[in-house]
């Protein structure tokens, strides 16, 4: 899948969270659609969620520690079973809002600045030319 | 007329003597040593030596893994970027890793000395070590030079020979082992703390001015913690031994046969191995002039002199396609070191003197024996080194090879151990 802007796709999340009034109103809201889209009740975190089917998210995998990486596939194989047994975990299990954080996408950015950082070289515009040599 | 031939040569050397003295005194305030060189070379160079060598690692491995880090992603400045600025540049980065030292080297256009001086001075204070560049590049890399370094006979020889001789310390081997122990980021973020300081750094410019390098570095390096906890090393001790190391079956066969000290090289020495020697100084007139008797046709014979800061190796690598050949040529070897004495005198001694002043002569000519120079700290001076060699006489020079072979021999075959001589068979 071709996201518009990068792996991550376009988010409004850095513009509300910075206007504290906003945030307050976007916020139950927001709480409400995770509740919708249903991924804590299966054990999931949100960044399970984001397209690995690209090349600079397979590297930010890679990246992740042995640890994190392990738990990932933990969670996501305890996903399929659910899903297969059309079943939701019990309610003990489910991923608690302080559970869910973005492992992944730190990394996902730290790739996605050296992408953005070898096409800017690659397209650059030497300007500045060594002063002539005196003497 | 030949006094008179001479005495150009005789300024150039004291100039050169001179340059590389400045060196020794040259301690700023800022507890830098720099020390420039500058005849007059079309392009510049500057290299940071660091105390970094494989003597001083705490882990075995961890210095072939921090050379192989160096110009990774800085705090400023990423890989990529300092690769592509220096393309603009026009300039060359290069890491090379000694038993004493790690050097990091730039080679580029006068002018530019400002921008290079003050990469290098980046990559030694802020390298942030990340764990993927560990894993991407870092790693793959060592994995390469190392599985390349114990397929190559003569390194292996080396390597093994050095452990032999002086077990800890310099013994260590040059490249990491994929059987040592696991080396991770956090160990080459360690090293580099504790090596990466004012004390155990020096820097040398080429085609640069003393003063100008010595501004530039004072400004770039002043974070530069002022000495690290583990920068001084162990004495060496000489100890000696044999080892046989099976490669290549199929290859060039190779022995060293080898002596060490635990003091710096001498000028006996110097002239020993311009003496035992079997290149010639003509191409294609092998056997003219040669010390050794009886030297079987198809083996090279290959003098090593191996000096570092307190020790010394000396010793010869023989290489032949067969291991009966091989064991001709190391007979022969062991012979000529055994009868130095007898044939060392008259037209030999005045041949060995001069070559070894010539070779002490031509490499300060070139950045890597300037180098050589500098990493052993020495304050001898061309001059110096030139009437340290002319004292030298067939007695002093045949009682330093009779001390020397005292010692128990460092004797390493590698190639096909079964059909290789060991070293009573070759009269050690």
């Amino acid at each position: 899948m071709v996201l518009l802007g990068g792996p991550l796709g376009i988010s409004l999340a850095p513009y509300i969270v910075k206007n504290p009034g906003l945030h307050r109103f976007i916020k139950p809201w927001a709480n409400m659609f995770i509740n919708a889209s249903g991924y804590r009740k299966v054990g999931l975190r949100y960044d399970d969620l984001i397209s690995e089917e690209r090349e600079d998210v397979q590297k930010a995998l890679s990246r992740l520690p042995d640890k994190e990486s392990y738990d990932r596939v933990y969670r996501m194989r305890r996903a399929f079973q659910c899903d297969t047994m059309r079943r939701l975990l019990p309610k003990d299990q489910w991923t608690k809002p302080e559970e869910d954080v973005r492992y992944l996408t730190p990394y996902i950015r730290e790739v996605e600045k050296e992408d953005t950082e070898r096409a800017e070289w690659d397209a650059m515009d030497v300007k500045a030319v060594r002063k002539p040599l005196t003497a | 007329m030949l006094a008179a031939v001479r005495s150009p040569c005789r300024r150039a050397a004291s100039k050169a003597a001179l340059r590389t003295r400045s060196f020794a005194t040259s301690v700023n305030a800022a507890g830098l040593r720099v020390a420039a060189f500058d005849n007059g070379q079309p392009s510049a160079s500057v290299t940071f030596l660091v105390k970094a060598g494989t003597r001083h690692e705490s882990k075995a491995g961890v210095a072939h893994f921090l050379k192989n880090f160096a110009f990774k992603n800085t705090a400023n400045r990423s890989a990529l970027r300092i690769a592509r600025e220096t393309e603009l540049y026009g300039g060359i980065l290069s890491s090379s890793l000694g038993r004493e030292h790690l050097a990091l080297t730039a080679e580029f256009l006068k002018g530019d000395e400002a921008y290079f001086v003050d990469l290098l001075s980046e990559v030694v204070t802020s390298t942030r070590f990340s764990r993927h560049e560990f894993m991407e590049s870092v790693l793959p890399s060592v994995q390469a030079e190392s599985s390349e370094a114990s397929h190559n006979p003569v390194l292996t020889a080396l390597d093994v020979a050095h452990s032999l001789a002086f077990r800890k310390g310099l013994g260590s081997s040059l490249v990491a082992s994929p059987a040592g122990p696991v080396i991770t980021e956090e160990d080459v973020k360690a090293y580099a703390h504790s090596t990466f300081t004012k004390s155990g750094l020096s820097v040398f410019g080429t085609g640069i001015d003393s003063a100008t390098l010595a501004k530039l570095v004072e400004k770039s390096l002043s974070s530069l913690a002022s000495s690290g906890s583990s920068a001084s090393a162990s004495a060496t001790k000489y100890f000696g031994g044999e080892s046989r190391v099976l490669l290549e079956s199929h290859g060039p066969q190779t022995i060293f046969i080898g002596y060490g000290s635990a003091s710096a090289v001498t000028p006996e020495l110097q002239v020993l191995a311009a003496h035992l020697t079997n290149t010639p100084s003509i191409k294609w007139s092998e056997g003219a002039v040669s010390t050794f008797s009886n030297m079987p046709h198809g083996a090279s014979v290959q003098t090593v002199l191996l000096p570092y800061s307190d020790a010394t190796l000396f010793g010869f690598l023989i290489q032949a396609p067969t291991s009966e050949t091989v064991h001709q040529a190391g007979k022969s070897v062991v012979a000529a070191l055994k009868d130095v004495s007898g044939s060392f005198k008259g037209d030999a001694l005045k041949r060995a003197i001069a070559k070894a002043k010539m070779s002490s002569a031509a490499a300060l000519e070139t950045r890597q024996g300037l180098l050589d120079a500098i990493s052993l700290d020495s304050n001898t001076t061309l001059e110096s080194a030139f009437t340290g060699i002319e004292k030298v006489s067939a007695q002093t020079a045949g009682s330093a090879a009779s001390s020397l072979t005292k010692s128990k021999p460092v004797y390493v075959a590698v190639g096909d151990v079964h059909s290789l001589p060991h070293a009573d068979e070759l009269g050690l």
